[in-house]
């Protein structure tokens, strides 16, 4: 859904998968914007994915926690999923990425951030929404992926512990994060995301 | 910088779009369950055991919204139903709206589990050692309880790890109190339940990682309006307390419960119904489980858990005036055996259970198979 979005957003201003550059282009009026933001939803009406993703406050809350306030954020596509490239004052900080993960029955909207070195630098839990298990989210449990890699096992009882009483939700986000860990580093490593 | 300046724009613009998107489109079902099958012989190697369908259970949930969800679970036990045949139920287990106003608040309305101890919120077979859940854990702490009423969770902020569940819900009914099996009869279960005696039920949770404590409660009447017993909405008080703690470190895991229930007015409820319920009743288990697979195939994820548990409970550990102390009711329980989980959603289970008493009714023994999933 943040794929049709973004699209059309590229036609409109011509950024180069940077949509948030494309808007200091010339052409984007203050009025095209406002119409944008109209328009804008309408494919996501057609999409289920839309109830599960993380609003984007919420992302650049996390983008805050985790890099620092005042950074400069920008979206990468990579095949069809996006990723957020995160620079200070024109220094690439690290990349990061909203993915959801099935939980007992819910997805688990979560965020994956890394170093420009490919090492995990923390991850967030954006939106929870099943009735029990919601303490992958506190951080004594978040904090055991900090400084992994891609070549660490990031199985549950072996490298992360499990939570008593939340087991799927840690098996879950374990499988996620280590999904996710993969992805980014094995695009960094081949220049597709820089 | 042009970025900069456009973020809070875009950000603004996405959010927007976000909320209404949120408002129309936020609506997801799913289907789930979990169930078991049982092998029990508790007559010894010559005789034969029983094979049953112990439970069959569909989980359905609807989301309306970010913040709206129904949650239910529809329970078939024992394979069947027919009329006039002892054994089978379809019952719903949960059935309840939440709406979530914070991750610190959410509203809880409906059919609900009483939040006591380790099994009565968190049952499904993959979680529990040994095919049978703990016998504690049906003559004490009456699972899977549920009761009637109204509520809310959530977690305390700022507190990295604690939770809390309070309910208000329907009472115990003390008609259906017994010796063997203390308040279990007296659930009501969602059906017609009379809301003479509204209880209150309440749990507080604290999680780390490997760790997880829990203390709950539960006080209210059990009066019912009885004439005999009183017509007060507290009459009859049954006062629970329960404190239980789950810790896993690397291939070891361990649990434990204890739980005091008391009933004051216990004489008058054996008066009323020529019933021999205890004034209090006490108890609790300690479980040890090992992943043997931690040690034969390390690189496995699959887990082969040899667990030991040890069970110590009595229904009559005070009497009331007027009530002969039965020794057989101080029952201690030992079992021992295997799960094997290939996924951590899959169980297969065989076990081994001693069960002996503080009287001199001897010892009994049940070997036990089963399976088990969830999802």
């Amino acid at each position: 859904m943040r794929g049709e979005r973004s699209e059309v957003r590229r036609d409109k201003c011509g950024g180069k998968g940077a949509f948030l550059r494309a808007c200091s282009l010339p052409g984007s009026s203050l009025a095209l914007r406002v119409m944008l933001a109209f328009l804008l939803p309408l494919p996501a009406y057609l999409s289920p994915l839309a109830a599960q993703s993380a609003s984007p406050g919420k992302v650049a809350k996390s983008i805050d926690r985790i890099f620092g306030s005042g950074v400069t954020i920008d979206t990468l596509k990579v095949d069809t999923s996006f990723v957020l490239r995160v620079s200070k004052t024109g220094t690439l900080l690290g990349f990061a990425q909203v993915r959801n993960v099935k939980g007992k029955d819910q997805p688990i909207t979560y965020l994956v951030a890394i170093t420009p070195a490919n090492v995990l630098k923390d991850i967030d839990v954006l939106v929870y929404r099943e009735p029990y298990g919601g303490e992958v989210a506190y951080e004594p449990w978040r904090k055991q992926f900090r400084g992994k890699s891609a070549s660490a096992p990031l199985v549950v009882g072996k490298d992360i512990r499990n939570i008593s009483g939340a087991t799927i939700s840690s098996h879950s986000v374990t499988l996620g994060v280590r999904k996710a860990l993969a992805d980014l580093t094995a695009w960094h490593t081949s220049g597709r995301i820089r | 910088m042009p970025f900069s300046r456009c973020i809070p724009l875009l950000l603004a613009v996405l959010t927007l779009g976000f909320t209404t998107v949120a408002a129309q489109e936020g609506e997801t079902t799913s289907v789930g369950g979990y169930g078991e099958v049982h092998y029990t012989n508790a007559s010894g190697p010559d005789t034969p055991g029983e094979v049953n369908v112990r439970r069959f259970v569909l989980y359905l949930a609807h989301s309306f919204s970010e913040r709206l969800a129904f949650r239910s679970e529809l329970e078939l036990e024992d394979a069947k139903l027919e009329g006039g045949e002892e054994g089978g139920e379809v019952a719903l287990e949960q059935l309840y709206l939440d709406y979530m106003i914070s991750p610190a608040f959410t509203l809880r309305a409906g059919l609900l589990l009483p939040p006591v101890g380790i099994v009565n919120e968190v049952h499904e077979p993959p979680t529990f050692n040994g095919v049978a859940r703990p016998t504690f854990d049906r003559e004490v702490l009456p699972t899977t309880w549920r009761e009637l009423g109204v509520g809310a969770v959530g977690s305390i902020p700022g507190s990295s790890g604690l939770s809390y569940r309070m309910y208000l819900v329907n009472g115990l009914k003390a008609d259906g109190f017994d010796a063997v099996s203390g308040i279990r009869g007296g659930r009501q279960e969602g059906k017609e339940a009379s809301f003479a005696n509204p209880s209150l039920t309440g749990r507080l949770e604290w999680a780390r990682p490997g760790l997880r404590l829990g203390g709950s409660f539960w006080y209210g009447g059990s009066a019912n309006q009885d004439p005999v017993l009183g017509t007060g909405s507290f009459d009859n008080a049954v006062a629970l307390i329960s404190a239980d703690a789950r810790y896993d470190v690397g291939p070891l895991m361990f649990r434990g419960v204890v739980a005091n229930i008391s009933i004051a007015d216990a004489e008058n409820i054996n008066a009323a119904y020529g019933s021999q319920v205890g004034s209090r009743i006490t108890g609790g288990y300690a479980e040890a489980a090992y992943n043997v697979l931690s040690a034969l195939a390390p690189a496995s994820t699959q887990r082969l858990n040899a667990f030991l548990r040890y069970e110590r409970f009595d229904t009559q550990a005070d009497v009331p005036a007027g009530v002969v102390k039965d020794e057989s009711l101080a029952r201690r329980i030992t079992t021992m055996g295997l799960s094997y989980k290939p996924v951590y959603n899959v169980v297969f289970k065989g076990d081994y259970q001693l069960q002996r008493t503080a009287g001199d009714g001897g010892e009994g023994e049940v070997l036990s198979l089963g399976v088990g999933y969830q999802f």
